[in-house]
């Protein structure tokens, strides 16, 4: 195995698993890299929406795990960015109607065929968690610098073994770090103890990009897809120490907020 | 249908059944061609139909989607529930991921859960956390180091059954998805509160999960997270937002902090829920500039008050 299968998971739901999972997609392709990203939440699926690729769902992962397709025929081609591709959920059935072992299958080919395979985990630690994880080699924790966010995210990290896992710490917003009404950065790794792959600070332009199923990182014009990028980066195995990052100013004008300064 | 639920803040009933909000007395229709003595022995699926006088609602608040606020609204309602006179108990059925006693700051008084009611190790009384300020108010924790697979929604079917015994109102509050977890949480109760966001993937979850529940169980919606900056321009929200968050990081109420409008909106929910008319409020209407600086102004004063 090239140790190129990651989930995308949280524990608690909202946290920004589905966007997190578009946009490191969309700037792993934006690297040259041919990225296939599953939607796991069989059922609840959302990460069409959020690609804006709804309307050309065919076959579903179900209906690959289950035989009734070819890997090619329910992937669907992202036409914006060149080397994207989508396995899209089941919307009717149940995640029950797959198990672990399919699950695992169905990634593994995948893997095979594509530089980096991003699987969309549902909220929760049931049935459809199992199965998300089943199959990966590493695991992206999508967290935010809230309690019960932290909490969920803990009992996730538990559940994952031995996986290296590494943290993203979402919807961060520094004037509340700074007048002490949410957590820091360095509190959030303090306490999961775990690497952190980047920070996204919390802007109404998520919503509003990934409610026209647009991501943000598409358009390398916007400040957040260069966080994007660099997180993607980070996946590939690159060393790039979260000082040095200065590209865009943004992670400092960040780091500068959430560390504290005069 | 996203344009409706955009400009329609709080709670509003959702097209299938408008609930007939009676009090719990007075018969609903369906149940009258069951056997409703009050002395009958526990029943089994169609208890939540039973319109027996000592009986209270059992309340599901649910989703689909996850981090849509089900936990902070449980806790919100059951806080404004109880400061209208009645006797509240919300329930934590998020197996393995419960975070309502942190929400309500009770996390260091809980010693037992559900799951040992269940298993017959306690007794339902000795699970049950009072709440620190409202004596009328109670917490049934959920188990945080089990599954949701080990409970049946028989099960929680007769714990329900046995808090609507003496408590006028179960909120029951959901996890996301809808697993073995959402089937359990939604077994024991009468009617249905889902929270969605106005976001294209929280409202197609919601709507799932509106086909998911018993199609004779009364239904209805709250919009939460209403930025009217995204539908116009203007910030109130993002402010009132930030109360929510702290509110919920330190355990405390939003419906305690004054001035705040995400509290008056769930006390006006609140007082939905008991049957009082209470018209929806426009939050887009009044986004203009007076009004967002008073609320801005508002907020630097509870700020300047707390530190």
């Amino acid at each position: 195995l090239k140790g190129n299968i990651f989930v995308i998971t949280s524990g608690k739901g909202g946290v920004g698993k589905t966007t997190t999972t578009a946009n490191l997609g969309v700037a792993l392709a934006r690297l040259g890299k041919q990225v296939a990203l599953v939607d796991a939440d069989i059922g609840l699926r959302n990460l069409d929406l959020v690609l804006g690729l709804e309307k050309r769902i065919v076959y579903d992962v179900v209906d690959l795990a289950e035989g009734r397709c070819q890997p090619r025929q329910a992937l669907i081609k992202d036409k914006r960015v060149a080397g994207l591709f989508l396995m899209p959920a089941a919307q009717t059935k149940d995640k029950e109607s797959v198990s672990e072992a399919q699950m695992a299958r169905v990634v593994h080919a995948l893997g095979v065929d594509f530089d980096a395979v991003l699987i969309d985990c549902p909220a929760g630690i049931e049935h459809g968690f199992r199965n998300a994880v089943a199959g990966a080699d590493e695991a992206v924790i999508v967290t935010m610098p809230e309690v019960s966010a932290i909490r969920d995210a803990d009992r996730v990290l538990g559940m994952l073994g031995t996986r290296r896992a590494r943290i993203v710490v979402n919807r961060v917003r520094p004037e509340m770090v700074r007048s002490g009404d949410m957590l820091s950065v360095d509190d959030v790794r303090e306490i999961l103890g775990r690497e952190i792959l980047g920070v996204v600070p919390d802007e109404e332009e998520i919503i509003d990009t990934t409610n026209r199923g647009q991501p943000v990182t598409l358009d390398s014009g916007r400040r957040l897809a260069a966080l994007y990028m660099t997180m993607a980066r980070r996946l590939l195995g690159e060393d790039i120490p979260a000082l040095e990052l200065g590209d865009d100013g943004l992670w400092n004008r960040l780091r500068r907020m959430v560390v504290g300064q005069r | 249908m996203s344009n409706d639920v955009r400009e329609q803040p709080e709670l509003i009933a959702l097209p299938a059944p408008v609930e007939t909000v009676s009090p719990p007395s007075e018969p609903v229709t369906e149940a009258a061609s069951q056997s409703t003595a009050p002395t009958q022995p526990k029943e089994q699926r169609v208890r939540r139909r039973v319109p027996a006088a000592v009986k209270g609602r059992a309340i599901v608040i649910t989703s689909g989607k996850g981090g849509v606020g089900k936990t902070t609204v449980t806790a919100n309602l059951g806080a404004a529930l109880a400061d209208a006179g009645k006797r509240v108990v919300v329930f934590d059925a998020d197996v393995g991921l419960r975070n309502l006693d942190v929400v309500m700051g009770l996390e260091n008084r809980v010693r037992l859960h559900a799951l040992d009611v269940l298993e017959g190790r306690c007794e339902l009384d000795e699970a049950l956390v009072r709440d620190r300020v409202r004596r009328n108010l109670a917490l049934l924790p959920a188990a945080q180091n089990r599954d949701k697979d080990e409970i049946e929604p028989d099960d929680m079917n007769d714990l329900v059954d046995e808090l609507t015994d003496t408590f006028d109102l179960v909120l029951i509050d959901c996890p996301a998805g809808i697993e073995q977890g959402f089937r359990n949480a939604v077994a024991g109760a009468g009617e249905a509160i889902i929270v969605t966001t106005p976001e294209v993937s929280a409202v197609r979850d919601a709507d799932r999960v509106a086909g998911l529940l018993p199609h004779d169980m009364p239904a209805r919606l709250i919009i939460n997270r209403v930025r009217p900056g995204l539908v116009r321009k203007g910030t109130m929200m993002s402010v009132d937002d930030k109360e929510v968050i702290v509110a919920t990081n330190r355990g405390r109420s939003v419906v305690d902090m004054p001035g705040s409008p995400t509290g008056q909106a769930l006390r006006r929910i609140a007082g939905r829920l008991l049957g009082e008319e209470i018209p929806i409020v426009d939050l887009t209407e009044k986004k203009d500039w007076f009004s967002g600086m008073l609320s801005k102004l508002r907020f630097s004063q509870s700020k300047a008050a707390k530190g």
